[in-house]
């Protein structure tokens, strides 16, 4: 009877608000300008949009070159499985950047600019050629899932074969690519000195960004295995999640103690006597990021349970967009003199954008041979072998 | 290096008039209020700090942040001296106001396409061998206008025959600036940031100079890695152990 009207469940009824509440932000950016869509001012022009926009979800897309790495260069075969979903989120996210810069950009329609006009003394120059490069390997790494479904044989096998003989070199450019703008996001912030707060500038800024972004990356891959696992009809061991699980915590502890020795150094440590608000969300990025999942991911318990690993996993994410929410608007709150808080249209894009990639990954992972299918029909597993065999090549 | 033009701006003789806000405004065909700070209207205002007053405006470094940031290279250090903001290059990421050591540019939030306003010394009015509009303004001599180095030597002069803090703003900030400030009090007390000494594109210089260093060691390191694992499998297969769970390749056709 009701086969036109899609069921209601609460699951589609947040995600319309979502979208309903996205667009109206969209409008409001792009139909009544910046001053009110948001509550960016002259002595904070880089807000919500670039710190949860470009700096967490570029970071957070860390995950897929560091397990091409891994099973590409490193010959570590056991991550294969999760090896073409790891490069799909990490597309999904680069696309995210992408769209949310159109927000964040004041003249979106210039974003070409970047390729015509050069300054090579610009962090951002390179970070831009970078973003724009390594979303493009991300995108041939990840062609095969869609060409395999093309039905002519022909060209199928042409382009298969063309891929495999490209790929790992592929791999060895995303890697350099990556290493780069990752870095260089921190870069950005070099030029704030005297104006970013002494518990977040560093000189060390790229290398911390570095460090930071592949722990990162590689928990948000595991959130995205265990959600597939959970609620899609997929088949991964997972003895992987744990495995990887057990990279996180010597690079976590690794970037920790760079931290803590860099802060030392740069003679940081008293400003945390004083009680302020920046010491407080330190504090908050410290323990998320850093002690509470190394105390936790030092318990077998927690690493062979995927449920408490995901959440594990949750608090890492956490705690590095808590980072680099504390680079981009904390730590400069105090020179800057204005208390800023982003409006909720700044909020709602973010959010919308963000829905659309979980929603394609959704989809890619349902259609599309991205992850092992759990045995419902014989010919999908055959499927699955060959084309991995395929991918693989 | 060739000569460029500076602005000396002397405390001491400002009176608080206002009449370089004015200017500047009339010459840009802005509405003409007098604003408290700095905006995308307002490119140089009159700050009262302690009972002095303190004129806000682009220092025009020598080696600025905002060039450096900008990545498409729409601001330019002049070879006469002012930092220029070509418009039609600008794609409005804003990281030039991130960067500013000085907090310098302003941006147009209200417009629908919105650019970055910033005072240029009024780098066409001096091409034409006019002064820029707040100088000729200026009834007290507080601001004037003329070669770097002659009006450096004139800070000094001036400072040499007392009353003045011994101390030029702008000759040794963020490696030197085109805009120079004395003063008879301290200029901690006037709400003058302290900059760093050094150049600021300095900071960033090195992180961008490892690029190529980067590409090629990060480049053969990893083909390195790559080859020995590739060879550590051969001889795992050759010795009979099989290499991994390997995905069969004669299953693909």
């Amino acid at each position: 009877m009701t086969r036109i009207m899609p069921k209601i469940t609460l699951w589609r009824t947040i995600v319309a608000l979502i979208f309903a509440a996205g667009l109206y932000a969209t409008y409001a950016r792009f139909a009544l300008g910046f001053a009110k869509a948001t509550n960016l001012t002259d002595p904070q022009p880089w807000g919500l949009w670039v710190g949860m926009g470009t700096l967490c979800g570029v970071g957070l897309s860390a995950g897929g070159f560091a397990i091409a790495a891994a099973v590409y260069l490193l010959g570590f075969e056991r991550y294969r499985p999760v090896l073409r979903a790891s490069v799909l989120v990490s597309f999904l996210g680069y696309s995210t950047v992408i769209a949310g810069m159109m927000y964040e950009l004041g003249l979106p329609w210039r974003i070409w600019h970047p390729m015509v006009f050069w300054n090579r003394a610009s962090m951002l120059f390179e970070i831009s050629w970078c973003v724009m490069l390594y979303s493009t390997v991300l995108a041939l790494e990840f062609s095969p899932a869609l060409v395999e479904k093309i039905p002519w044989v022909r060209l199928r096998t042409f382009y298969l074969k063309w891929h495999h003989e490209i790929l790992i070199a592929l791999v060895m450019i995303g890697v350099v690519l990556s290493s780069l703008h990752q870095s260089f996001l921190g870069g950005l912030y070099l030029l704030t000195r005297g104006k970013l707060d002494p518990l977040w500038y560093s000189p060390y800024l790229p290398t911390l960004f570095y460090l930071s972004a592949i722990p990162a990356g590689l928990a948000v891959t595991i959130m995205a295995m265990y959600l597939s696992i959970r609620s899609l009809n997929v088949k991964v061991d997972p003895a992987i999640l744990s495995e990887l699980s057990r990279v996180i915590a010597p690079m976590l502890a690794l970037y920790g103690m760079f931290r803590l020795v860099d802060l030392s150094k740069n003679g940081a440590f008293h400003s945390l006597w004083t009680w302020r608000e920046e010491t407080l969300s330190f504090g908050l990025e410290i323990a998320l990021f850093i002690i509470a999942p190394l105390v936790l991911l030092s318990m077998e318990k927690v690493r062979n349970n995927p449920q408490s690993l995901y959440w594990t996993c949750a608090l890492v994410v956490a705690g590095f967009m808590a980072n680099r929410l504390n680079v981009s608007i904390t730590g400069l709150q105090a020179s800057s003199g204005v208390y800023y808080v982003p409006k909720w249209t700044e909020f709602a894009p973010t959010l919308m954008v963000l829905t659309i990639a979980v929603l394609a990954f959704r989809y890619a992972v349902i259609y599309l041979d991205i992850l092992p299918k759990k045995e419902t029909k014989m010919p999908s597993r055959l499927r699955w072998t060959v084309n991995s065999a395929a991918a693989e090549a | 290096m060739e000569r460029t033009r500076a602005i000396l701006v002397d405390i001491t003789k400002c009176i608080g008039c206002r009449s370089c806000e004015q200017a500047c405004k009339q010459v840009h065909g802005f509405p003409m209020d007098s604003e408290a700070k700095l905006s995308a209207t307002a490119l140089t205002v009159i700050e009262e700090h302690n009972g002095k007053f303190v004129r806000k405006m682009c220092m025009h470094c020598q080696d600025p942040a905002c060039v450096s940031a900008c990545l498409v290279g729409a601001l330019k250090k002049s070879s006469a001296g002012p930092v220029t903001y070509n418009a039609a290059k600008c794609m409005g990421c804003r990281y030039c106001i991130v960067a500013c050591p000085f907090s310098v540019p302003r941006y147009e939030w209200t417009k629908l396409v919105p650019y970055v306003k910033k005072c240029d010394m009024c780098a066409a009015r001096q091409a034409s061998g006019q002064q820029p509009a707040c100088v000729e303004a200026c009834p007290t001599g507080a601001s004037t206008v003329g070669w770097r180095d002659d009006i450096l030597e004139e800070a000094e002069r001036r400072i040499l025959a007392g009353g003045y803090v011994k101390r030029i703003y702008g000759s040794e900030e963020v490696g030197g600036t085109s805009v120079f400030f004395i003063s008879d009090v301290p200029f901690e007390d006037l709400g003058f940031v302290v900059a760093p000494k050094q150049p600021m594109p300095m900071l960033t210089a090195n992180a961008l100079g490892d690029v190529p260093t980067v590409v090629l060691v990060g480049g053969s390191l990893l083909s390195g890695i790559y080859w020995i694992t590739q060879r550590r499998q051969a001889v795992a297969v050759a010795e009979g152990r099989s290499a991994s769970a390997r995905p069969n390749d004669k299953e693909r056709s």
